[in-house]
């Protein structure tokens, strides 16, 4: 929004300049305040954490966990005490290249999981009748009325070998004369749990864009003879790409990150990198290892971020707008 | 609807009734309800219990500053471990009238010589508890770490054994197979137990520290390699919902991780003075001896054994004989560098 007094883009009166000149600083002054607290809060829970990992990736670990000293003073000689080792063990084997790879690949299935489902949904809701919008949005986030780790638990006692479920697929499985199988404890089931738990996280953005769409539009592309697909595919896709994006990266980031859900039912093979990172900080309590696995996963993270950030911005001044 | 009142009623009168208030930091399962039930009537205060279910997992929490917990349960290693970081506060004696119940060979240990800073609280053996029925059906020998480690064994029990998701047990488990001594730091002898565990793991349902009662209960798993009271509380569980198969416990002849727990003190503790008052109530003989006949753990209290049933008594895994004692170690604390290889050897295991 641009202040302008009236008639100053006519050949200016002499005093028009210097107020307008005045009304912009006072603008930039007010967008720069605006700025302030976003950017404090980067600085101080991004920026800062960021950098003491940073600084902590070269250090040794300390005798009992936490870091050891980076200098020392011996015979009132002054030594610093960093090393490479920690960045160099990721590359030692390819097995933590390997594992965020997997869990990139786990990340990326959710994401477009998600996507399938929640856009047939999230468009019946920006369609539906506008008495019903309120209670159907309700309904995509009751589930988070109730603790995540329980929902979790739920989940692990539907997929559990004497749930109905598992019982129920084994008698199909029998009967083609398939191996029984058991969804406890697999990859499926982490994806399954990943699915559901982000699963609002792709509605409400895509509604937000959904619901903004001008209805004209499809009945102008209707008069002008296009069928339903064409409509959809030309009109409506286009333009809910930016909703898209944004759920993708409300889905995407933290679905990378997780430990909890693959911890629970993941099983042996199941694991992710969210919980080897968890583990160095934990149980192993070598924070330096930690710190480098935990800066590679926010520099991939960011990339991204980046990436679809400027893919929706591209597709939302493309399209419609 | 009705117990979710309870439970609003329970949040709001923890609320009311906090006055005094005793931070107990315990393992997950050890301690029975009623003993801190009537530790809560004696002292007019309120117990308020947050649980580990690793030996690392309590001194990462700790070392990094969090909780001022007023009474920690900590096994031997961790003791020495947090004594040597200056962590915990000297125990004042004369507060602890019942110390001389508990048996002489507990105390004055290695770790804590004096037992300025520690007193024992009880102590498990970590073993396997097994599914009888199908076990028996299977004709697999539990009395053996084979039924964790060898593939032969497990390809029999695919998918139907969790083992604990802890390096020391596990690597302490997986040398005793070898022959090797739980506190062995040979880098060679360490990758054979890595070895060992790798080819185990593809047979493995999961690691697990903290469900396994449930699942053995439940029959979701026939084999778990775990503490002996947990298995002790799995088998009350399993029976006493009237499941058609039963769960039972046994040490591994090749010996096994025995684990001594004790009380300790942090100086960062809150209320000392009600902390003292919780161990000397610990190590009153009737509150000790419902560590082992609730909780099923083995005791260090010579004054409880009256209280304790003749049948647990028998039970070896809890009570070992003098043969199987002597196979029978405990985990010392390990310095920065071989923590940093058995951690490594670990993840390695963890991501493969």
């Amino acid at each position: 929004m641009r202040y302008r007094l009236p008639g100053a883009s006519t050949p200016a009166t002499w005093f028009h300049k210097p107020v307008q000149t005045l009304i912009n600083r006072a603008e930039r002054l007010r967008n720069n305040l605006m700025a302030l607290p976003p950017g404090l809060y980067l600085l101080l829970f991004f920026a800062a954490p960021s950098l003491m990992m940073l600084f902590a990736s070269f250090r040794y670990p300390g005798e009992y966990g936490g870091l050891a000293p980076w200098y020392y003073v011996e015979d009132e000689q002054f030594s610093l005490d960093f090393t490479l080792e920690n960045w160099l063990r990721l590359f030692e084997s390819s097995i933590y290249l390997g594992l965020l790879f997997k869990s990139l690949g786990y990340a990326l299935l959710t994401t477009l999981i998600c996507t399938l489902m929640a856009y047939p949904l999230a468009l019946m809701i920006a369609r539906s009748n506008k008495r019903f919008r309120d209670l159907l949005l309700l309904l995509v986030i009751l589930p988070f009325w109730s603790n995540f780790l329980v929902r979790i638990y739920a989940w692990m006692i539907i997929f559990s070998p004497q749930g109905a479920l598992t019982i129920g697929l084994n008698h199909v499985t029998a009967a083609l004369g398939i191996e029984p199988i058991s969804l406890m404890f697999s990859s499926t089931a982490v994806i399954t749990c990943l699915v559901y738990v982000h699963l609002p996280f792709m509605i409400l953005p895509l509604y937000a864009n959904l619901e903004k769409h001008d209805s004209r539009l499809l009945d102008a592309a209707q008069d002008l003879g296009a069928n339903r697909f064409q409509c959809f595919w030309l009109i409506t896709w286009p333009q809910s790409l930016p909703g898209i994006y944004a759920g993708a990266i409300l889905v995407f980031i933290p679905s990378l990150g997780i430990f909890a859900i693959p911890d629970l039912l993941g099983g042996t093979n199941g694991i992710m990198i969210g919980n080897v990172i968890k583990q160095q900080f934990v149980e192993s309590r070598d924070w330096p290892f930690g710190s480098v696995l935990s800066l590679v996963l926010t520099g991939i993270t960011l990339l991204l971020v980046l990436l679809a950030a400027k893919l929706g911005r591209t597709a939302g001044t493309d399209n419609g707008k | 609807m009705k117990k979710l009142l309870c439970c609003f009623v329970l949040c709001l009168s923890q609320f009311a009734l906090a006055d005094k208030t005793l931070n107990l930091f315990n393992w997950n399962d050890y301690i029975a309800e009623e003993t801190v039930a009537r530790f809560e009537a004696q002292c007019g205060c309120k117990v308020v219990q947050d649980y580990f279910s690793a030996t690392e997992e309590m001194m990462a929490k700790l070392l990094a500053g969090g909780g001022d917990y007023d009474v920690v349960i900590p096994t031997q290693n961790a003791v020495e471990a947090l004594i040597k970081q200056g962590f915990l506060l000297p125990l004042d004696k004369t507060k602890l009238s019942n110390i001389g119940n508990t048996a002489a060979g507990y105390m004055n240990k290695a770790y804590d010589p004096g037992n300025v800073y520690s007193l024992p609280y009880a102590f498990t053996t970590t073993l396997v508890g097994y599914n009888e029925n199908k076990i028996a059906e299977l004709g697999i020998d539990p009395a053996d770490w084979s039924i964790i480690f060898d593939p032969a064994v497990l390809a029999k029990i695919k998918g139907k054994v969790t083992v604990m998701d802890d390096a020391e047990e596990l690597f302490g488990a997986a040398l005793k197979y070898l022959g090797y001594s739980i506190n062995d730091n040979n880098e060679k002898h360490l990758k054979e137990a890595q070895a060992v565990i790798l080819k185990a793991k593809p047979y493995w349902a999961a690691f697990n520290s903290s469900s396994y009662i449930k699942e053995l209960t439940v029959g979701n798993i026939w084999v778990a390699h775990g503490y002996s009271s947990d298995m002790f509380q799995a088998r009350a569980d399993a029976a006493e919902a009237g499941r058609d198969f039963s769960i039972n416990f046994v040490l591994p002849k090749q010996g096994a991780v025995l684990a001594l727990d004790n009380m300790v003190i942090p100086k960062k503790a809150r209320d000392p003075e009600l902390a003292h008052m919780f161990i000397n109530f610990m190590m009153d003989p009737q509150n000790a001896a419902e560590l082992t006949t609730i909780v099923g753990t083995g005791n260090p209290n010579a004054a409880a054994t009256p209280f304790i049933d003749e049948d647990i008594l028998k039970i070896t895994a809890i009570f070992p004989t003098p043969e199987l004692q002597a196979k029978l170690e405990t985990v010392s604390a390990r310095n920065a560098k071989e923590r940093r290889l058995a951690n490594k050897l670990w993840t390695e295991i963890k991501v493969r």
